[in-house]
């Protein structure tokens, strides 16, 4: 059959990895080669399957800090196994545009944590290695009808995700991320070169609580608790910055 | 918290992809035990060579160094039932594929979404080859690109491209082995006539 012989250039146009001038070809024989745009069709199929039955495994409860632990020098702080659930983010909006800022909206789930010292510290670490790795996101696209689904599917939830452009703050993407060794999503936003993790998990049973400003390692961060959502937004433009931004998702919350 | 101390950073930058790194030795390995064995020891090895790190994808290089784990983890536990990842030979003939796979079936339908029970989906690719299993893992699970693939596998890129659609093809026909089992089941037959390439695979 002629899509056995295209079968790795079918392969590759499903993966996106055909150059230009092979994606022209490959568009070109599909419209005349039923075998191949079947085949294509097929393979399709097949990927959408894997990617979303395939089980995913997690690393054992106490993996990371067995790790730890045979790692030279200190232990690691024992991990709070955190599981997802997350509920959806009240609807968040900014009225003014800061200059130089990028967001970033990271979503927690599981058991509440109280905005004490190890998760400021959990936050700070997790701001700062999107900051250090080259992973400040896993889907880089400026469309929220990307990012919302890419994060439902991957946190079986579906927090709120909006693009602020007109406001300033252009999406830039989402990212899995890990706070306090445990599962996080993001959904990032770009504002010149700032960057502001606005981080969340829910605290269902928690009242609300007004906003708490906190300074640390040369980055301000601000938390606050509104329905039944812990937030802390963390980054290293000026505190005052931080606070308008905050009272924008607040407020739109 | 300094930022500077190398076994904060290894733990800030390795941690977060203990997941990613546990899943592919898990599909590897098979085992749950096995799996924490081999991602244990490659978190170590990642912490001994950390400094060789510097920019670029973390979980590129950390599922490269679990990789190597469990090609070294197979060959102290070399078990014939387990492929053998850098083993695997590039089939370049027809009797090379044939080898690997058996007689090639011409498969006339084409596989439909309604046909397919997901929950075979696991145990299709846990009877693929470990180099296919490997490679449609870092493709369709990692979502990494042929690049990066090639680096984890040591590879050269076409190489990736061509492996990662022989795999398909792999699973695509196991897959429609199932479908005539479940047809001929649903038919009163059996002795379903699809080769299941899974049983030829010892030899490689």
């Amino acid at each position: 059959m002629a899509s056995d012989r295209y079968a790795p250039q079918l392969s590759a146009l499903l993966d996106g990895e055909l150059g230009p001038f092979h994606r022209w070809r490959m568009a070109r024989h599909l419209k005349t080669c039923p075998s191949c745009a079947a085949r294509l069709e097929e393979l399709r199929t097949m990927q959408g399957a894997i990617r979303t039955t395939l089980i995913r495994h997690r690393a054992p409860p106490g993996l990371a800090q067995r790790i730890g632990s045979m790692l030279p020098h200190e232990s690691v702080a024992p991990p709070v196994r955190v599981r997802w659930r997350l509920m959806p983010l009240a609807g968040t909006g900014f009225a003014g545009a800061l200059a130089g800022v990028a967001l970033t909206l990271l979503v927690l789930g599981g058991p509440s944590h109280q905005g004490g010292i190890n998760v400021t510290d959990a936050v700070l670490d997790s701001h700062i290695r999107s900051l250090m790795a080259d992973h400040l996101t896993d889907v880089l696209t400026s469309d929220q009808h990307t990012v919302k689904p890419w994060l439902s599917a991957r946190l079986d939830v579906s927090p709120s995700v909006s693009d602020f452009v007109a406001e300033g703050f252009p999406l830039v993407g989402g990212r899995m991320d890990y706070v306090d060794g445990h599962p996080a999503a993001a959904v990032v936003y770009r504002h010149a070169k700032h960057v502001i993790n606005l981080f969340a998990w829910a605290a269902p049973d928690a009242a609300d609580a007004p906003f708490k400003r906190t300074t640390r390692q040369g980055f301000n961060l601000i938390s606050w608790r509104h329905g039944g959502i812990e937030y802390v937004a963390v980054s290293d433009v000026e505190m005052d910055q931080l606070a308008t931004f905050t009272r924008l998702v607040a407020g739109a919350g | 918290m300094p930022k500077d101390d190398p076994r904060r950073r290894f733990e800030l930058l390795a941690l977060p992809h203990l997941d990613a790194a546990y899943n592919l030795a898990r599909w590897l390995t098979g085992s749950a035990a096995d799996a924490e064995d081999v991602v244990q020891e490659a978190y170590l090895r990642a912490y001994r060579y950390f400094d060789t790190f510097r920019d670029g994808n973390i979980r590129v290089w950390l599922l490269t160094i679990v990789r190597n784990s469990f090609n070294t983890w197979i060959k102290d536990n070399r078990s014939p039932r387990l492929g053998f990842v850098a083993d695997l030979p590039e089939p370049d003939s027809a009797e090379d594929e044939r080898l690997l796979w058996g007689t090639p079936q011409d498969d006339p339908e084409t596989l439909l979404l309604r046909d397919i029970d997901h929950a075979m989906v696991g145990r299709l690719m846990q009877s693929l080859p470990s180099a296919y299993r490997e490679i449609l893992l870092l493709r369709e699970v990692e979502e990494l690109s042929y690049r990066d693939i090639a680096s984890i596998t040591g590879t050269p890129v076409g190489t990736v491209m061509s492996r990662l659609s022989r795999a398909r093809d792999a699973l695509r026909r196991l897959w429609h082995g199932e479908a005539a089992k479940e047809a001929n089941a649903a038919n009163g037959t059996n002795a379903p006539k699809s080769t299941n390439v899974g049983e030829t695979r010892n030899g490689v």
